[in-house]
């Protein structure tokens, strides 16, 4: 479950996020579209609990913290930055571990998780994604597909309240394969929640339970998937949707 | 003589080193441009005497007879020794002034008085090298330093960094005799000889040189010129005698199988120089990164300031500062302490930019990656940043270690005994500076050619690992 209130920030006089509320229960996908530079990858550090905001507050399950805590390196900011997985756009897997490594690398050291358990669990994920057969390789030595699949396993392992995406579909294979939608459908039935930023909204369409459109600095407009796309309110949704149309 | 004739006189270029060279030959104190001393004056004197004009080429002490035969000049003036080694590849003149040689010691010192007791007691003894009395001391099997001049004999002994020092009378009285903390051991002893050296070519040079010192003698000339700096002595009238002078000839030969063991002594010493420089400078390079990249003001300006200071001033300099400076405000460290820190607080400036380049290549979102994965700093630090960092900066660590290996030749300017100090001393000493050279060329690349291999291995084995950072490219 999230819920962010009044969601501000600004970096020195420049206005990145602008009084954002939102609501999401667990079990759902929401897919944030809009324009690139409106602050949808901002939102997504904010409630990584990675950027430190000037207002509001967010709330992932039993955990929240408050724009004075954003900035600190209290136990509660600690705490808050585990309720989330992040998938970033360039992926960023490190790159002197092995895909196996990259996987068990939190459960072992963060969650001291014997490591032949954590190793049993990444290679049952990978198998799932059907590249068990990289386990042993080095990031660099795969595709940009098989990359993503790794960081997203990398975000799943460690088992976060909320799985955080950003902009999947430029990872070079396309993500549209069915083994990485079911993935994360999958993830958020299991009473999961997902947020999704892309600016694709062809990528969210059949997928995402929710969409919210993301003007310059502020949201718009949020609704079912079905509802946003087939009757969306304001102007500047209904503008952005019919362009992606022809995209 | 007006300047005319001057001109029109042939001129001899005369070789001796001016550098701590009192009262042989020195830049005058009152008119730094000009040079002053006994063998100045004496060559002058000779050169008028021949028909001549004199003409001083300052050149190195250690070297001189390299650079005799060189031809960089005509004959050496500096109160030069005839010696068994040198006497196979030069002519001497006959003597011009009979020297003694006067160990000194501290005023405190109780156990020293003579050459002997050095030997008993397991002192060191320092002196020039190079000279009769550096020949006499390895002869006799002393723990012998050698300085490239009598000043930084004399200080050294004054600090406590070696126990006495052996020396001509001559450079004695003007360095040593009016010093409070210093008194002589004994009287002088040993008579030798300063003679002028000449090419082996140069027979009729020789045998004009010998006339005119001959006149010198005779007219009191040169009765008048160390009168002049005090050192007549009563030894001096055997000058005059018909048959020359019982000189002691003190003689070097390389043995070979002692040469190696030498050189070998002092490659360790060189392994102990870099190691311990490269610790220092590893550890210290980190805060000194760290605070350079992260500090508050004053300290991201003393880190810049340090860095920028050891960057910018050679490190000869800084080695000759801490070891001659350092002792003014009461800190004494012996030569090779001071080489070790030395070398190392000059490479720490290097290593901390290395560290510092290494860290910014890594991409903020790694740490943030960490973050999200729920590892808290140090842990992101030691798995994630360090392992990516260290495979950067290990391939221009490597470079600087080899690189400092060789540096490590700067200590000879410190009186440290290492390689390059053992080569130019065993070489001059013997004139066998190819042998020598090859021998230690080869000690050289024996230690840093496995330690290249050895670094280029472990390279290849993190670069299987991958170095690929995988993505560069703002995100937004």
């Amino acid at each position: 479950m999230i819920t962010i209130k009044g969601l501000s920030k600004a970096v020195q006089s420049t206005t990145l996020i602008e009084n954002i509320n939102l609501d999401l229960e667990p079990g759902k996908i929401l897919g944030i579209i809009g324009p690139s530079g409106n602050g949808k990858t901002t939102l997504l550090l904010c409630l990584a609990g990675l950027l430190p905001f000037e207002k509001g507050r967010i709330t992932i399950g039993d955990r929240s913290i408050a724009a004075e805590e954003s900035n600190t390196d209290k136990e509660s900011l600690w705490a808050f930055r585990k309720k989330s997985g992040i998938v970033f756009q360039h992926l960023h897997l490190f790159p002197h571990l092995t895909v196996l490594g990259n996987i068990i690398e939190a459960p072992v050291h963060v969650n001291k998780i014997p490591k032949a358990d954590a190793e049993r669990e990444a290679r049952r994920l990978l198998k799932k994604l059907e590249i068990e057969q990289h386990m042993n390789k080095f990031p660099e030595e795969l595709s940009g597909g098989e990359q993503q699949r790794v960081a997203i396993l990398r975000a799943i392992a460690m088992n976060p309240e909320v799985l955080l995406l950003d902009e999947p579909t430029s990872a070079l294979d396309p993500i549209r394969s069915g083994d990485v939608r079911n993935l994360i459908r999958e993830f958020a039935n299991s009473g999961h929640t997902v947020v999704i930023v892309s600016h694709s909204v062809r990528f969210l369409r059949g997928m995402a339970d929710y969409l919210a459109f993301m003007g310059k600095s502020e949201l718009i407009e949020m609704d079912t998937a079905d509802t946003l796309m087939a009757n969306p309110k304001d102007p500047r949704t209904r503008e952005f949707l019919r362009f992606s149309e022809v995209n | 003589m007006n300047s005319l004739t001057a001109f029109a006189r042939p001129v001899l270029r005369w070789g001796g080193d001016p550098s701590g060279g009192a009262p042989y030959v020195f830049a005058d104190p009152s008119d730094p441009q000009t040079y002053t001393g006994f063998d100045y004056e004496f060559a002058e004197a000779l050169a008028d005497k021949m028909g001549m004009q004199a003409q001083f080429v300052p050149t190195d002490w250690e070297s001189i007879v390299s650079s005799l035969k060189r031809k960089e000049f005509n004959v050496i003036i500096n109160g030069f020794e005839p010696t068994g080694d040198r006497a196979r590849e030069m002519l001497f003149s006959k003597p011009y002034y009979l020297f003694r040689l006067q160990l000194t010691v501290r005023k405190s010192d109780g156990t020293i008085t003579s050459l002997e007791d050095c030997k008993k007691y397991g002192k060191s003894v320092g002196t020039l090298v190079n000279c009769a009395a550096s020949r006499l001391l390895e002869e006799g099997k002393y723990r012998v330093k050698g300085y490239q001049d009598p000043v930084g004999a004399y200080e050294d002994l004054e600090l406590g960094r070696v126990d006495a020092v052996l020396m001509d009378v001559a450079g004695e009285m003007f360095y040593a005799r009016s010093n409070p903390k210093l008194k002589p051991a004994g009287k002088p002893f040993q008579t030798g000889a300063y003679v002028v050296g000449i090419r082996k070519a140069d027979a009729s040079l020789k045998a004009d040189i010998d006339k005119a010192i001959d006149e010198l003698i005779n007219d009191g000339t040169i009765e008048k010129i160390f009168r002049k700096w005090n050192l007549w002595d009563d030894e001096q009238v055997k000058l005059r005698t018909a048959t020359p002078p019982a000189i002691e000839i003190t003689t070097t030969k390389l043995n070979w199988s002692e040469g190696l063991i030498k050189l070998f002594k002092a490659a360790m010493i060189t392994v102990l120089l870099a190691f311990g420089a490269m610790f220092i400078a590893v550890i210290l390079g980190i805060p000194l990164a760290v605070g350079q990249s992260n500090g508050g003001p004053l300290i991201r300006a003393l880190c810049t300031t340090y860095i920028e200071f050891f960057r910018g001033t050679p490190v000869l300099v800084q080695l000759l500062f801490l070891y001659f400076g350092l002792p003014v405000i009461g800190i004494t460290l012996p030569g090779w302490l001071t080489a070790i820190v030395g070398l190392g607080l000059n490479y720490a400036a290097y290593e901390s930019q290395i560290y510092r380049t290494a860290f910014q290549a890594i991409p903020e979102r790694q740490w943030q990656v960490a973050y999200s994965l729920g590892m808290r700093p140090i842990l992101a630090f030691r798995r994630i940043i360090f392992p990516q960092a260290f495979r950067i900066a290990l391939p221009p660590m490597t470079n600087d270690f080899v690189a400092l290996f060789k540096d490590t030749s700067t200590a000879f300017a410190i009186a440290v005994w290492e390689l390059a100090t053992a080569y130019r001393e065993l070489a001059n000493a013997t004139q066998s500076y190819l042998g020598i050279g090859i021998v230690v060329c080869c000690y050289y690349l024996a230690m840093s050619l496995p330690l290249a291999h050895y670094a280029h291995r472990l390279e290849r084995k993190l670069q299987r690992k991958s170095t690929g950072i995988l993505s560069s490219g703002a995100e937004k």
